[in-house]
């Protein structure tokens, strides 16, 4: 199953990368550079689903104690932080020729740092504690707390006036992209959907037989 | 505006190079963590392959003290 997993994976990803630079036309504002969206939005995409599943999986913890549910915010919190230092550095790089700047301090990109922040937290809070119960349900208030940024890195660009563009495919109404490079993009995010669920799946049974040999 | 191809490798090389990392480091712990199991699976077998039966450990009581 999951090397099933693994070779669709594969597949998905070289489908987005034809998708990405054959397929889909040189975009004629930002010429090629544009390319990188098919990487930067996907990326960001997966690290919303991943906080995502850790919100879900820290409540369940809270209620049942499963450990399974732990050890899946566990390692979805590690990827998620993965996927956004990608987007952080994907974003960086695109922005130097279209922005002139490799960084700025617009809302976008700072309530993105402070998510990545607060992930990397989650991750350090759980390595710190050694009684793995206590360090388990003091990660999943974090993991709980912290979701409530997911949103406010979403809406940052309609709250406040930033460099950012708004959303162009995740919002609500009619899209103003192209057909092609919106399918290019959809290709892209399923690639990415299935890398995550491939990671976490590998990442959660690590952590199931780290637990086995500690017992 | 120019195409600014370099960016655009840098941004996938980028993520090639750290996608690909983390799938060793799992790829690696994966096979470390399952080598582990296998030794103890297997150091559990000889050691209840080499425990006294309980019909042995049984006969071996009824023995009594050596003299």
């Amino acid at each position: 199953m999951r090397r099933l997993l693994g070779g669709a994976t594969l597949l998905g990803l070289a489908a987005g990368l034809v998708m990405g630079f054959v397929v889909a036309p040189r975009e004629s504002t930002q010429g090629n550079v544009q390319r990188i969206m098919y990487l930067h939005v996907p990326s960001v995409w997966v690290a919303y689903l991943a906080f995502g599943v850790v919100l879900v999986a820290s409540i369940v913890y809270l209620i049942r104690r499963a450990e399974a549910a732990d050890q899946l915010a566990h390692a979805s919190a590690e990827v998620g932080v993965l996927f956004t230092g990608l987007t952080i550095a994907t974003g960086s790089i695109w922005g130097k020729p279209t922005w002139g700047t490799w960084w700025t301090w617009d809302a976008r990109l700072t309530s993105v740092s402070i998510l990545f922040v607060m992930y990397l937290g989650y991750l350090l809070l759980r390595g710190m504690i050694d009684d793995r119960e206590r360090g388990a349900r003091f990660a999943a208030v974090l993991g709980i707390v912290a979701a409530f940024n997911i949103p406010l890195v979403h809406f940052s660009v309609y709250w406040w006036r930033t460099l950012h563009q708004p959303p162009s495919l995740m919002k609500p109404g009619p899209g103003t992209m192209p057909g092609i490079i919106v399918a290019a993009l959809l290709v892209n995010f399923a690639a990415f959907t299935l890398l995550y669920v491939y990671f976490v799946a590998k990442r959660a049974r690590l952590l199931r037989l780290e637990a086995e040999a500690e017992a | 505006m120019p195409d600014n191809w370099g960016f655009v490798i840098a941004a996938y090389g980028l993520a090639a190079i750290v996608l690909i990392a983390y799938w060793r480091f799992l790829f690696r712990r994966e096979k470390e963590l399952d080598d582990a199991k296998d030794v103890r699976h297997q150091l559990r077998q000889e050691s209840s392959a080499s425990e006294p039966r309980p019909a042995q450990s049984a006969q071996t009581t009824q023995r009594g003290p050596i003299p």
